[in-house]
């Protein structure tokens, strides 16, 4: 059993520790800088290595994607489909490429695991949608939030 | 039995045998190009150096037989160092292609090069580029890739009997190609791609469909003819993308004729009939599983149709087919065909020197055992006609009012019939194969049945029930 401290008679009445707490909120409220942000017409700079929404890198309009399905061989959400194709300029490249963004766990492994550079987690955050979409091949493709 | 030591441990074997295979079965791996157990020994590839007490220089594996009191170091500081300058050799003009090859991940170059070679690259120069000729509709070449290993080359030669392979310029400008660039003549044209030990031959059908270790294994038998090879179906979620062949030494060896390989394209054709049909005005009209079987009842229940069964069905199926008319139909004819104009296995042979029999049909031998008689002519006559068949028989020509078929078949077969209960293909089910030596071999399921088919089996316990309770399928 714990022993029982008794307080003495201003501690019972707790209006030095009232005092003290709300102290310390005033101090953070007047002094201090403050944390949060106006957030859409204020934004916060992350981390070149965040991992935040897909895309497919080009270089002179051509994706650097060869459909070697690296990716979706070690995506552990299985959220990768790619069908591969060959064309006159490129003996093999992805006819489609679909990301299934609502199983991604953002692990960041495809990035990884890309032989030629070509998927990509850019540092864009918003990724909410009104409706259950796929990322597909054209969405991809455009190089927004583009990391270089 | 006479022995020798290979890395501290005492293996025996027999005269003639060379270090790669007797290393194997001390179980140790020796890394090989151009040896291959089914071809003739070059030893040009220069990977399987091992070291031999009392020689003074690294030995090839392959081309030296193992003799009495050998002790041979396959591991030794000597042997890795020639091993790795082997591998950069062969890696000196060999493009990084693995992302679109499609021989990544069983691939021997690069299970080598991960394993024996070095992860640098210590040259500069621009690797040399070849322009590819059309091989034919079978293999696609892509000769940047090729490390001359020849083993195309020897198995033109050694299997399939035609020299159409060959080695044209010298050094650094050698071209493994066809004579003035043909395309292949050979039926066994695929195993150019197996025994490619890079992906300088792969299969024009199998390009760019699936990387190799996405897809499940599964070993089986091939229903192309009386031969019987083994194989791998290798699948993926319900869909084969390609089959392998499967050493078997009695069998077949290494190898696989073109048509067997290629013979499950039929099991997913997209005019296999896949439900219950019954003609109707103007074409085929689909039903339900009760209503077939019950359509069937009406027309067959106290008859004696005449049963015409593929020898292409397993011995069970065979088996069962006739417990089911002993029971039901007693006394009706049943017979068995597959082959036009042939009707026994003395008349199966060989089509030619390699693999391919007479018989198109996996188990002629089987349905003979069974006591089936042979259907002679390819042509019948009756009143009504039961068929039942696995897809691979070819149909005779039937001259019946009703004909009804179970088992597989395409839309432009199904014109001679009357009603058709989709069945199982080799491989959607389990069974048993009779071979031309009389091998008893084992058929595998690889993938689900496709769309609402049911084995014959089940057909069968449905046709002898009163009542023809479908459970769910399939």
């Amino acid at each position: 059993m714990l022993a029982q401290r008794k307080p003495g008679i201003l501690n019972r009445f707790y209006l030095i520790e009232i005092v003290r707490g709300l102290w310390i909120t005033l101090r953070n409220f007047l002094f201090h800088e403050k944390v949060t942000l106006q957030f859409p017409e204020q934004r916060r700079d992350y981390s070149p290595r965040y991992r935040g929404q897909h895309y497919i890198k080009t270089v002179n309009e051509v994706e650097n994607c060869t459909a070697c399905m690296l990716c979706p061989t070690v995506c552990p959400a299985e959220c990768i489909h790619i069908v591969a194709g060959e064309r006159e300029d490129k003996e093999k490249y992805p006819i489609k490429f679909e990301i299934d963004i609502l199983r991604c766990c953002f692990c960041g492994m495809c990035e990884e695991a890309c032989p030629k550079d070509a998927i990509k987690l850019s540092n864009i955050y918003e990724m909410s949608q009104e409706h259950r979409e796929v990322y597909t091949k054209d969405f991809l493709l455009e190089q927004r939030g583009n990391k270089k | 039995m006479p022995k020798c030591m290979i890395d501290g441990k005492e293996v025996e074997f027999t005269a003639g045998e060379n270090l790669v295979k007797v290393a194997k079965r001390a179980g140790v791996e020796i890394p090989v190009f151009c040896y291959h157990p089914g071809l003739s020994v070059v030893a040009q590839c220069r990977m399987c150096y091992v070291e031999v007490e009392k020689m003074p220089k690294l030995q090839t594996a392959c081309s030296t037989m193992a003799t009495e009191g050998m002790v041979v170091k396959t591991n030794s500081e000597n042997v890795k160092k020639g091993r790795a300058g082997t591998m950069e050799f062969l890696l000196l003009n060999h493009p990084l292609d693995c992302p679109i090859c499609d021989k990544a991940g069983e691939c021997d170059l690069q299970d080598n090069s991960y394993g024996y070679g070095s992860a640098y690259m210590r040259g500069s120069e621009e690797r040399r580029t070849y322009v590819d000729v059309n091989m034919g509709p079978v293999i696609q070449k892509n000769m940047n890739r090729c490390i001359h290993c020849t083993r195309c080359i020897r198995f033109g030669d050694e299997i399939a009997g035609i020299h159409e392979m060959v080695a044209i310029k010298r050094g650094n400008d050698i071209d493994i190609t066809t004579i003035d660039g043909k395309t292949l003549q050979t039926e066994y044209a695929g195993n150019y791609s197996d025994i490619c030990p890079t992906g300088s031959l792969t299969l024009k059908d199998f390009r760019f469909k699936k990387r190799a270790w996405m897809l499940k294994k599964t070993t089986t038998v091939c229903e192309g003819c009386s031969k019987g090879c083994n194989m791998e179906i290798q699948h993926e979620g319900d869909v084969i993308y390609r089959c392998v062949p499967l050493e078997n030494l009695d069998v077949n060896r290494y190898w696989m004729c073109d048509e067997g390989r290629f013979n499950y394209q039929h099991t997913q054709d997209p005019t296999r009939i896949i439900e219950p049909k019954v003609k109707a005005e103007g074409g085929w009209k689909t039903i339900s599983w009760e209503d077939g079987i019950l359509g069937i009842k009406e027309e067959i229940d106290g008859q004696k149709p005449t049963f015409l069964v593929g020898s292409d069905l397993t011995q069970e199926e065979l088996t069962h087919i006739k417990e089911y008319i002993a029971l039901q139909h007693p006394g009706a004819t049943i017979q068995h065909f597959g082959t036009p104009g042939l009707t026994s296995t003395q008349q199966d042979g060989a089509l030619d020197q390699i693999l391919r029999m007479k018989s198109k049909t996996s188990n002629l031998n089987g349905a003979e055992k069974l006591g089936i008689a042979p259907l002679m002519n390819d042509t019948i006559k009756a009143d009504t006609v039961v068929v039942m068949s696995a897809g691979r028989a070819k149909l005779p020509k039937i001259n019946a009012k009703r004909v009804i078929a179970v088992g597989v078949y395409l839309e432009g077969d199904a014109s001679q019939f009357d009603m058709i209960l989709p069945g199982l293909a080799f491989s959607e089910k389990d069974g048993t194969i009779v071979n031309h030596q009389g091998i008893e071999q084992k058929l595998k399921r690889a993938v689900l049945p496709r769309g609402k088919c049911k084995s014959l089996s089940e057909v069968l316990m449905l046709l002898t029930n009163k009542k023809a309770r479908v459970g769910a399928n399939p």
